[in-house]
Protein backbone atom coordinates (compact mmCIF):
# COMPACT_ATOMS: atom_id res chain seq x y z
CA UNK A 1 0.00 0.00 0.00
CA UNK A 2 2.99 2.47 0.28
CA UNK A 3 3.51 3.03 -2.75
CA UNK A 4 0.22 4.71 -3.50
CA UNK A 5 -0.31 5.77 -0.44
CA UNK A 6 3.26 7.66 -0.11
CA UNK A 7 2.72 9.91 -2.97
CA UNK A 8 -1.27 11.19 -1.53
CA UNK A 9 0.85 12.01 1.56
CA UNK A 10 3.74 13.50 0.25
CA UNK A 11 1.00 15.76 -2.40
CA UNK A 12 -1.28 16.45 0.72
CA UNK A 13 1.51 17.20 3.43
CA UNK A 14 3.07 19.36 0.78
CA UNK A 15 0.33 21.19 -0.82
CA UNK A 16 -0.45 22.06 2.92
CA UNK A 17 3.49 22.73 3.87
CA UNK A 18 3.85 25.48 0.71
CA UNK A 19 0.41 26.87 1.35
CA UNK A 20 1.66 27.41 5.07
CA UNK A 21 4.65 28.74 3.95
CA UNK A 22 2.63 31.77 1.70
CA UNK A 23 0.97 32.34 4.97
CA UNK A 24 3.43 32.59 7.70
CA UNK A 25 4.24 36.33 6.65
CA UNK A 26 0.82 37.40 7.06
CA UNK A 27 -0.66 35.39 10.27
CA UNK A 28 2.32 33.84 11.71
CA UNK A 29 4.14 30.45 11.70
CA UNK A 30 2.46 28.96 14.78
CA UNK A 31 -1.14 30.71 14.33
CA UNK A 32 -4.08 28.49 14.05
CA UNK A 33 -5.27 30.38 11.03
CA UNK A 34 -2.14 29.71 8.67
CA UNK A 35 -2.65 26.33 9.34
CA UNK A 36 -6.63 26.08 9.05
CA UNK A 37 -6.39 28.42 5.92
CA UNK A 38 -3.52 26.09 4.45
CA UNK A 39 -5.95 23.28 4.90
CA UNK A 40 -8.83 25.65 3.16
CA UNK A 41 -6.47 26.06 0.71
CA UNK A 42 -5.86 22.45 0.30
CA UNK A 43 -9.74 22.07 -0.83
CA UNK A 44 -9.61 25.23 -3.17
CA UNK A 45 -6.53 23.74 -5.13
CA UNK A 46 -8.31 20.48 -5.57
CA UNK A 47 -11.41 21.88 -6.35
CA UNK A 48 -9.90 24.60 -8.68
CA UNK A 49 -8.45 21.15 -10.20
CA UNK A 50 -11.99 19.37 -11.04
CA UNK A 51 -13.58 22.67 -12.25
CA UNK A 52 -12.65 22.20 -16.05
CA UNK A 53 -14.30 18.28 -15.58
CA UNK A 54 -17.18 20.27 -13.99
CA UNK A 55 -17.44 22.65 -17.24
CA UNK A 56 -17.28 19.46 -19.83
CA UNK A 57 -20.65 18.01 -17.56
CA UNK A 58 -21.84 21.20 -17.98
CA UNK A 59 -21.18 21.63 -21.77
CA UNK A 60 -23.04 18.35 -22.16
CA UNK A 61 -25.78 18.92 -20.08
CA UNK A 62 -26.65 22.06 -22.71
CA UNK A 63 -26.04 20.03 -26.01
CA UNK A 64 -28.85 17.92 -24.23
CA UNK A 65 -31.26 20.91 -25.01
CA UNK A 66 -31.37 19.74 -28.36
CA UNK A 67 -32.02 16.29 -28.10
CA UNK A 68 -35.33 17.17 -26.03
CA UNK A 69 -37.46 15.86 -28.53
CA UNK A 70 -36.38 12.35 -28.79
CA UNK A 71 -35.74 11.99 -25.15
CA UNK A 72 -39.25 12.61 -24.67
CA UNK A 73 -40.12 9.98 -26.76
CA UNK A 74 -38.35 7.77 -25.30
CA UNK A 75 -40.27 8.42 -22.04
CA UNK A 76 -43.30 8.23 -23.60
CA UNK A 77 -42.52 5.18 -25.57
CA UNK A 78 -41.61 3.57 -22.26
CA UNK A 79 -43.34 5.19 -19.91
CA UNK A 80 -44.00 1.67 -17.91
CA UNK A 81 -40.35 0.30 -18.03
CA UNK A 82 -38.32 2.08 -16.46
CA UNK A 83 -35.13 0.38 -17.24
CA UNK A 84 -35.54 -0.06 -20.76
CA UNK A 85 -36.08 3.49 -20.52
CA UNK A 86 -32.50 4.73 -19.32
CA UNK A 87 -31.19 2.10 -21.04
CA UNK A 88 -32.66 3.55 -24.32
CA UNK A 89 -31.62 7.37 -22.83
CA UNK A 90 -27.74 6.33 -22.33
CA UNK A 91 -28.21 4.75 -26.03
CA UNK A 92 -29.24 8.23 -27.50
CA UNK A 93 -26.74 9.64 -25.44
CA UNK A 94 -23.87 7.50 -26.65
CA UNK A 95 -25.22 8.26 -30.18
CA UNK A 96 -25.08 11.82 -30.01
CA UNK A 97 -21.92 11.68 -28.05
CA UNK A 98 -22.65 13.95 -25.52
CA UNK A 99 -23.33 12.74 -21.63
CA UNK A 100 -24.71 14.65 -19.21
CA UNK A 101 -24.00 12.38 -16.22
CA UNK A 102 -20.97 13.12 -13.90
CA UNK A 103 -18.86 9.89 -14.55
CA UNK A 104 -18.41 7.73 -11.40
CA UNK A 105 -14.93 7.48 -11.53
CA UNK A 106 -13.82 11.04 -9.55
CA UNK A 107 -15.30 10.63 -6.82
CA UNK A 108 -13.44 7.94 -6.29
CA UNK A 109 -10.61 9.46 -7.55
CA UNK A 110 -10.84 11.95 -4.79
CA UNK A 111 -11.51 9.68 -1.76
CA UNK A 112 -7.38 8.38 -1.55
CA UNK A 113 -7.10 12.19 -1.19
CA UNK A 114 -9.44 12.58 1.59
CA UNK A 115 -8.08 9.48 3.21
CA UNK A 116 -4.32 10.63 3.06
CA UNK A 117 -5.30 13.71 4.55
CA UNK A 118 -6.87 12.00 7.43
CA UNK A 119 -3.92 9.97 8.25
CA UNK A 120 -1.49 13.09 7.50
CA UNK A 121 -3.88 15.11 10.57
CA UNK A 122 -4.04 11.70 12.78
CA UNK A 123 -0.49 11.50 12.21
CA UNK A 124 -0.03 14.91 14.07
CA UNK A 125 -2.22 13.48 16.84
CA UNK A 126 -0.63 10.56 17.56
CA UNK A 127 0.49 9.44 21.29
CA UNK A 128 2.46 6.90 22.27
CA UNK A 129 1.10 4.18 24.85
CA UNK A 130 1.57 6.22 27.83
CA UNK A 131 -0.33 8.83 26.86
CA UNK A 132 2.79 11.14 25.72
CA UNK A 133 2.54 13.30 22.67
CA UNK A 134 4.40 11.96 19.52
CA UNK A 135 3.53 13.30 16.47
CA UNK A 136 4.26 10.80 13.19
CA UNK A 137 5.52 12.93 10.52
CA UNK A 138 4.20 11.95 7.09
CA UNK A 139 5.59 13.32 3.48
CA UNK A 140 6.92 17.19 3.82
CA UNK A 141 4.84 17.54 7.21
CA UNK A 142 7.78 17.40 9.65
CA UNK A 143 10.57 18.91 11.81
CA UNK A 144 9.23 22.74 13.15
CA UNK A 145 6.40 22.34 10.52
CA UNK A 146 4.97 18.96 12.63
CA UNK A 147 5.89 20.48 15.72
CA UNK A 148 4.41 23.74 14.91
CA UNK A 149 0.69 21.55 13.26
CA UNK A 150 0.49 19.69 17.17
CA UNK A 151 0.43 23.07 18.73
CA UNK A 152 -2.35 24.71 15.96
CA UNK A 153 -5.75 25.52 17.32
CA UNK A 154 -9.04 26.26 15.01
CA UNK A 155 -11.01 28.86 17.25
CA UNK A 156 -9.40 27.57 20.52
CA UNK A 157 -9.12 23.70 19.33
CA UNK A 158 -6.15 21.29 18.35
CA UNK A 159 -6.85 20.83 14.67
CA UNK A 160 -5.34 17.76 15.11
CA UNK A 161 -7.88 16.54 17.65
CA UNK A 162 -11.24 14.80 16.96
CA UNK A 163 -14.40 14.48 19.58
CA UNK A 164 -13.98 10.98 20.65
CA UNK A 165 -10.15 11.65 21.05
CA UNK A 166 -9.90 14.62 23.11
CA UNK A 167 -11.29 15.49 26.90
CA UNK A 168 -11.37 19.04 25.89
CA UNK A 169 -14.84 20.90 26.38
CA UNK A 170 -13.75 23.23 23.61
CA UNK A 171 -12.60 20.67 21.11
CA UNK A 172 -16.25 18.89 21.83
CA UNK A 173 -17.59 22.16 21.24
CA UNK A 174 -15.73 23.21 17.77
CA UNK A 175 -16.47 19.76 16.78
CA UNK A 176 -20.02 19.44 17.00
CA UNK A 177 -20.12 22.91 15.72
CA UNK A 178 -18.14 21.60 12.24
CA UNK A 179 -20.08 18.46 12.10
CA UNK A 180 -23.49 20.48 12.25
CA UNK A 181 -21.84 23.26 9.59
CA UNK A 182 -21.20 19.68 7.47
CA UNK A 183 -24.42 18.14 8.00
CA UNK A 184 -26.05 21.49 7.17
CA UNK A 185 -24.39 22.31 3.80
CA UNK A 186 -24.51 18.65 2.51
CA UNK A 187 -27.97 18.62 3.27
CA UNK A 188 -29.01 22.21 1.56
CA UNK A 189 -27.02 21.01 -1.49
CA UNK A 190 -28.95 17.73 -1.72
CA UNK A 191 -32.10 19.56 -1.33
CA UNK A 192 -31.93 22.52 -3.59
CA UNK A 193 -30.48 19.94 -6.30
CA UNK A 194 -33.60 17.28 -5.48
CA UNK A 195 -36.49 20.53 -5.44
CA UNK A 196 -34.66 22.77 -8.47
CA UNK A 197 -31.86 20.70 -10.44
CA UNK A 198 -33.43 17.70 -11.33
CA UNK A 199 -35.10 16.73 -14.35
CA UNK A 200 -38.81 16.47 -13.37
CA UNK A 201 -38.99 12.86 -15.07
CA UNK A 202 -37.16 11.31 -12.07
CA UNK A 203 -40.37 12.09 -10.01
CA UNK A 204 -42.32 9.84 -11.45
CA UNK A 205 -40.19 6.73 -10.28
CA UNK A 206 -41.95 7.30 -6.83
CA UNK A 207 -40.11 4.79 -4.78
CA UNK A 208 -36.55 6.40 -5.71
CA UNK A 209 -38.04 9.66 -4.38
CA UNK A 210 -39.13 8.27 -1.44
CA UNK A 211 -36.16 6.52 -0.90
CA UNK A 212 -34.01 9.87 -1.90
CA UNK A 213 -36.16 11.65 0.21
CA UNK A 214 -35.11 9.38 3.60
CA UNK A 215 -31.73 9.83 2.41
CA UNK A 216 -31.85 13.46 2.34
CA UNK A 217 -32.81 13.38 6.03
CA UNK A 218 -30.65 10.41 7.33
CA UNK A 219 -27.40 11.19 6.08
CA UNK A 220 -26.60 14.43 8.21
CA UNK A 221 -27.45 11.54 10.67
CA UNK A 222 -24.59 9.45 9.34
CA UNK A 223 -22.02 12.29 9.08
CA UNK A 224 -22.86 13.18 12.96
CA UNK A 225 -21.81 9.49 13.92
CA UNK A 226 -18.93 9.32 11.62
CA UNK A 227 -17.71 13.10 12.51
CA UNK A 228 -16.97 12.17 15.49
CA UNK A 229 -13.60 10.23 14.85
CA UNK A 230 -12.36 12.67 12.81
CA UNK A 231 -9.81 15.31 13.65
CA UNK A 232 -10.95 18.91 13.38
CA UNK A 233 -8.60 19.42 10.33
CA UNK A 234 -10.28 16.99 8.19
CA UNK A 235 -14.02 18.75 9.44
CA UNK A 236 -12.38 21.77 8.14
CA UNK A 237 -11.20 20.27 5.03
CA UNK A 238 -15.12 18.15 4.67
CA UNK A 239 -16.51 21.51 5.50
CA UNK A 240 -15.23 23.80 3.36
CA UNK A 241 -15.16 21.08 0.22
CA UNK A 242 -19.13 21.16 1.11
CA UNK A 243 -19.53 25.17 0.70
CA UNK A 244 -17.85 24.99 -2.38
CA UNK A 245 -19.95 22.25 -3.53
CA UNK A 246 -23.15 24.05 -2.92
CA UNK A 247 -22.01 27.82 -4.27
CA UNK A 248 -20.70 25.81 -7.35
CA UNK A 249 -24.39 24.04 -7.66
CA UNK A 250 -26.00 27.41 -6.86
CA UNK A 251 -24.64 29.15 -10.09
CA UNK A 252 -25.30 26.46 -12.54
CA UNK A 253 -28.70 25.84 -11.03
CA UNK A 254 -29.29 29.69 -11.90
CA UNK A 255 -27.17 30.53 -14.76
CA UNK A 256 -27.09 26.75 -16.30
CA UNK A 257 -30.09 24.09 -15.14
CA UNK A 258 -30.29 20.85 -16.57
CA UNK A 259 -32.94 20.60 -19.22
CA UNK A 260 -36.19 19.61 -17.80
CA UNK A 261 -35.37 20.60 -14.57
CA UNK A 262 -37.57 23.50 -12.87
CA UNK A 263 -34.89 25.65 -12.84
CA UNK A 264 -34.56 25.46 -16.26
CA UNK A 265 -38.35 26.12 -16.82
CA UNK A 266 -37.99 29.13 -14.51
CA UNK A 267 -35.03 30.14 -16.65
CA UNK A 268 -36.40 29.98 -19.73
CA UNK A 269 -39.56 32.07 -18.95
CA UNK A 270 -37.43 34.49 -17.90
CA UNK A 271 -36.04 34.34 -20.93
CA UNK A 272 -38.64 34.36 -22.98
CA UNK A 273 -39.97 37.38 -21.04
CA UNK A 274 -36.64 39.54 -21.49
CA UNK A 275 -37.28 38.84 -25.43
CA UNK A 276 -40.75 39.59 -25.44
CA UNK A 277 -40.12 42.98 -23.89
CA UNK A 278 -37.39 43.00 -26.57
CA UNK A 279 -39.13 42.15 -29.35
CA UNK A 280 -42.23 44.64 -28.29
CA UNK A 281 -39.83 47.49 -28.02
CA UNK A 282 -38.22 46.78 -31.19
CA UNK A 283 -41.82 46.17 -33.30
CA UNK A 284 -43.67 46.87 -31.25
CA UNK A 285 -46.25 44.37 -31.53
CA UNK A 286 -47.12 41.53 -28.96
CA UNK A 287 -46.08 38.11 -29.68
CA UNK A 288 -48.37 35.46 -29.63
CA UNK A 289 -48.18 33.53 -26.69
CA UNK A 290 -48.41 30.21 -28.31
CA UNK A 291 -45.13 31.09 -29.98
CA UNK A 292 -43.09 31.70 -26.74
CA UNK A 293 -44.73 28.78 -24.54
CA UNK A 294 -41.33 26.75 -24.33
CA UNK A 295 -43.67 23.99 -23.33
CA UNK A 296 -46.29 23.42 -25.60
CA UNK A 297 -43.64 23.99 -28.52
CA UNK A 298 -41.04 21.29 -27.08
CA UNK A 299 -44.20 18.97 -26.72
CA UNK A 300 -45.83 19.40 -29.67
CA UNK A 301 -43.04 17.41 -31.90
CA UNK A 302 -42.85 14.52 -29.77
CA UNK A 303 -46.59 14.31 -29.26
CA UNK A 304 -46.33 14.20 -33.52
CA UNK A 305 -44.07 11.71 -33.92
CA UNK A 306 -45.38 9.25 -31.51
CA UNK A 307 -49.18 7.82 -33.49
CA UNK A 308 -46.40 7.61 -36.72
CA UNK A 309 -44.52 4.97 -35.26
CA UNK A 310 -47.22 3.03 -33.67
CA UNK A 311 -48.50 2.92 -37.08
CA UNK A 312 -45.56 1.18 -38.81
CA UNK A 313 -45.79 -1.21 -36.20
CA UNK B 1 -15.32 -14.13 -0.78
CA UNK B 2 -18.02 -12.97 -3.57
CA UNK B 3 -20.68 -12.95 -1.07
CA UNK B 4 -18.32 -9.95 0.79
CA UNK B 5 -18.44 -8.21 -2.35
CA UNK B 6 -21.95 -8.41 -3.07
CA UNK B 7 -23.21 -7.49 0.23
CA UNK B 8 -21.03 -4.51 0.04
CA UNK B 9 -22.26 -3.16 -3.39
CA UNK B 10 -25.77 -3.83 -2.31
CA UNK B 11 -25.16 -2.00 0.97
CA UNK B 12 -23.91 0.96 -0.93
CA UNK B 13 -26.86 0.48 -3.65
CA UNK B 14 -29.27 0.87 -0.79
CA UNK B 15 -27.45 3.23 1.56
CA UNK B 16 -25.27 5.45 0.20
CA UNK B 17 -26.13 5.52 -3.35
CA UNK B 18 -29.93 7.11 -3.38
CA UNK B 19 -28.20 10.02 -1.20
CA UNK B 20 -27.03 11.50 -4.43
CA UNK B 21 -28.19 12.30 -7.56
CA UNK B 22 -27.82 9.96 -10.29
CA UNK B 23 -24.14 9.96 -11.97
CA UNK B 24 -23.36 6.96 -13.74
CA UNK B 25 -22.57 7.70 -17.43
CA UNK B 26 -23.69 3.72 -18.45
CA UNK B 27 -26.78 1.53 -18.12
CA UNK B 28 -26.48 -0.94 -16.56
CA UNK B 29 -24.60 1.40 -13.57
CA UNK B 30 -21.19 0.66 -12.20
CA UNK B 31 -22.55 -0.81 -9.13
CA UNK B 32 -24.93 -3.15 -10.87
CA UNK B 33 -22.55 -3.91 -13.50
CA UNK B 34 -19.97 -4.98 -10.68
CA UNK B 35 -22.45 -6.99 -8.75
CA UNK B 36 -22.94 -8.91 -11.41
CA UNK B 37 -19.88 -9.25 -13.31
CA UNK B 38 -18.60 -10.71 -9.66
CA UNK B 39 -21.52 -12.86 -9.11
CA UNK B 40 -20.65 -14.46 -12.88
CA UNK B 41 -16.87 -14.51 -12.64
CA UNK B 42 -15.74 -14.07 -9.26
CA UNK B 43 -12.09 -12.74 -9.27
CA UNK B 44 -12.24 -12.12 -13.19
CA UNK B 45 -15.62 -10.04 -12.32
CA UNK B 46 -13.29 -7.70 -9.79
CA UNK B 47 -10.85 -6.73 -12.40
CA UNK B 48 -13.92 -6.29 -15.01
CA UNK B 49 -15.38 -3.64 -12.43
CA UNK B 50 -12.39 -1.82 -11.30
CA UNK B 51 -11.99 -1.47 -15.16
CA UNK B 52 -15.67 -0.50 -16.01
CA UNK B 53 -15.14 2.33 -13.15
CA UNK B 54 -11.81 3.45 -15.35
CA UNK B 55 -14.05 3.90 -18.35
CA UNK B 56 -16.60 5.85 -16.34
CA UNK B 57 -15.21 8.96 -16.27
CA UNK B 58 -15.95 12.41 -17.45
CA UNK B 59 -14.01 11.59 -21.34
CA UNK B 60 -16.45 8.92 -21.65
CA UNK B 61 -19.67 8.91 -23.75
CA UNK B 62 -21.09 6.18 -22.00
CA UNK B 63 -24.11 4.09 -23.34
CA UNK B 64 -24.99 0.59 -23.40
CA UNK B 65 -22.55 -1.75 -21.20
CA UNK B 66 -23.49 -5.28 -19.99
CA UNK B 67 -21.25 -7.32 -17.94
CA UNK B 68 -23.64 -10.34 -18.96
CA UNK B 69 -25.61 -10.11 -21.75
CA UNK B 70 -29.28 -10.89 -20.68
CA UNK B 71 -31.07 -13.02 -22.74
CA UNK B 72 -34.50 -11.56 -22.14
CA UNK B 73 -33.22 -8.40 -23.77
CA UNK B 74 -31.84 -9.71 -26.78
CA UNK B 75 -34.64 -10.89 -27.70
CA UNK B 76 -36.72 -7.96 -26.73
CA UNK B 77 -34.57 -5.74 -29.04
CA UNK B 78 -34.53 -8.25 -31.85
CA UNK B 79 -38.66 -8.36 -31.99
CA UNK B 80 -37.84 -4.32 -31.87
CA UNK B 81 -36.28 -4.67 -34.75
CA UNK B 82 -38.59 -6.91 -37.28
Amino acid sequence: MGFILNPLYNFVSGVIVLIHKALTPIFGFDSGVTWALSIVGLVVLIRIILIPLFVKQIKSQRALTALQPQMKAIQNKYKDDRQKQSEEMMKLYKEHKTNPLASCFPIIAQAPIFFALFTVLNGIAAKTDAGVSAPIARGFLKGEYLDSAAQATFFGAKISQSFLGSTDTTVKIVTIILIFIMSATTFTTQRQLMVKGMPKMDSSNNMMLQQQKIMLYLFPVIFAVSGVNFPVGVLIYWSTTNFWTWGQQYYVIKRNPTPGSPAFEELQQKRKHKEKLENREQSGTVINPENTDPGQTGAAPGQRKQPKKKKKK
Amino acid sequence: MRKLFLLIISFYQKWISPAFPARCKYYPSCSSYAASAVSNYGVRGVFMAIWRLMRCNPWSHGGVDYAVKPLQNIQKTSVGVN
